[in-house]
């Protein structure tokens, strides 16, 4: 018996487009929490649909209204769209405003995560790379999340804002307590501490500017020649840490985990090792596949979109995993095909608000792959598959990943 | 044969310069694609044709004939 409070779908919901859905939720008997999302259609659900948990959103299944979601900002806003909502949450700069205020932000940061500007950076990532992996890579095993995929992103996050190494400890505390922890209270002072600690950052980089994004951001000047005010900054440097860190750690988690069961797909990208046009290539199919973040959008107003009335402030969910293997775009889209031609996968989203950081962290996963089979060709998971720890959420993974070799 | 962008649709995924780098490079303010050689020797086809079917966004085409 479910003696769990549902409320009811909103009145303009009709019954036959309700799902209970909670994309946070991973049953026990599933290893891979995106199969949550796989299990849907599967088992019926239409293509758009209600969920009346987490405070009700809508879910889209189809690629093409997934693509539509991200590209129709007249209808899909990304002002607000939490799920389940939370008010007042900041305004983040420039994820959570629509075109043309979005390109205020977007245009700062723009140059300084070019594929240009990220290929200055790949000497100093390997470096970090070989360094991390050197590391253990003589102990024969390791947690793969403590131990590389949270380190690795989060040394790079702090490298580009000009801050010490030495801080990576404390970074990799504040920034494990956002992404996991569900209690509201930590949760609160966890927020009030980033936001101490980006204060701090900015304030330290008024006084001393460097060759760093934090002062590109805060040197940066409006359209009068004014500059942009202290919250906007603060938000856009907000945005920054929680874009670039717990996506690329779970990614890789989600890439390191099918390496150690798949001996001919280590087989493969060792073979590419001195190719890095395939090497990329493969890389950017095991994008298509692991695809761990599910967006958020909110309806600006009441209309109608596919034959479905949606009301203003409806939130809607994008599924990128679910788009990712659609079977009109993918041919044999649960297949991985390292070789796969055409791939118009959707991991870093479409439109105007594209992943600005998508260059830089393709090449943070290729790059710890290339330096990871130079030094531990081979490797396997050292606890069984089942027992791994899931969650769901709007960046699905694992908890810890042992490996040995 | 030539390959022609929409610098309004395109966002920046870079796709075509990572796969065919002989035709493709992107700008270093916005990281948009530059053809720098819009009208490409034949050798080259399959992979201009390649990179256009890669577009996330569907900014890229092969013109017809001369015109663009």
């Amino acid at each position: 018996m479910n003696l769990v409070f549902q409320p009811p779908a909103p009145d303009h919901v009709p019954d036959e487009l309700v799902v209970d859905f909670d994309f946070f939720k991973v049953p026990e008997d599933v290893t891979d929490p995106v199969q949550i999302w796989h299990r849907l259609a599967r088992d019926g659900a239409p293509p758009i649909f209600y969920t009346p948990r987490n405070g009700g959103h809508w879910v889209f299944l189809r690629y093409a209204d997934i693509v539509e979601g991200y590209r129709n900002h007249e209808i899909f806003s990304t002002r607000g769209a939490q799920i389940p909502p939370i008010e007042p949450f900041p305004v983040l700069q420039p994820n959570g405003v629509d075109p043309p205020e979005h390109d205020v932000f977007r245009k700062i940061l723009a140059p300084m995560f070019t594929p240009l500007a990220v290929r200055r950076m790949t000497e100093g990532l390997h470096r970090r790379a070989e360094t991390l992996i050197s590391g253990f890579a003589g102990q024969g095993e390791c947690d793969f999340i403590a131990d590389y995929a949270a380190k690795f992103p989060t040394a790079t996050f702090l490298e580009l804002f000009g801050l010490p190494e030495e801080r990576l400890p404390e970074f990799l505390r504040i920034a494990n307590v956002f992404f996991r922890s569900t209690d509201p209270d930590i949760r609160a002072a966890n927020l009030l501490e980033i936001y101490a600690v980006l204060e701090d950052l900015f304030r330290e980089k008024e006084r001393n500017p460097q060759n760093d994004i934090a002062t590109t951001v805060l040197q940066a000047r409006d359209v009068d020649g004014n500059p942009f005010p202290w919250q906007d900054i603060i938000n856009c440097g907000f945005l920054l840490f929680v874009a670039g860190l717990d996506t690329v750690t779970n990614t890789m988690a989600y890439v390191w985990r099918y390496l150690a069961t798949t001996p001919d797909a280590r087989q493969k990208f060792r073979d590419r090792l001195d190719d890095p046009a395939a090497f990329l290539l493969a890389i950017e199919e095991l994008m298509r596949i692991n695809a761990v973040s599910n967006i958020y959008r909110r309806v600006t107003h009441d209309c109608e979109y596919k034959g479905v009335r949606l009301r203003k402030n409806d939130r809607v969910i994008l599924p990128n995993t679910v788009a990712n293997r659609d079977p009109s775009i993918f041919p044999d889209p649960q297949t991985i095909d390292l070789d796969r031609k055409v791939n118009n996968h959707v991991t870093f989203g479409v439109g105007p608000h594209r992943c600005i950081g998508s260059h830089l962290a393709k090449r943070e996963i290729m790059i710890s792959l290339q330096e990871w089979l130079r030094q531990i060709p081979d490797f396997e998971l050292a606890q069984d598959q089942e027992a791994l720890s899931v969650f769901g959420g709007s960046v699905m993974g694992f908890e810890s990943l042992k490996l040995r070799w | 044969m030539r390959v022609v962008a929409n610098l309004k649709i395109c966002q920046g995924h870079a796709r075509c310069e990572d796969l065919c780098p002989e035709v493709f490079s992107t700008d270093a303010v916005e990281g948009k694609v530059v053809i720098e050689h819009p009208e490409f020797p034949p050798e080259l086809e399959e992979k201009v044709r390649l990179a256009v079917r890669n577009c996330p966004e569907g900014a890229l085409r092969i013109a017809k004939g001369d015109k663009a």
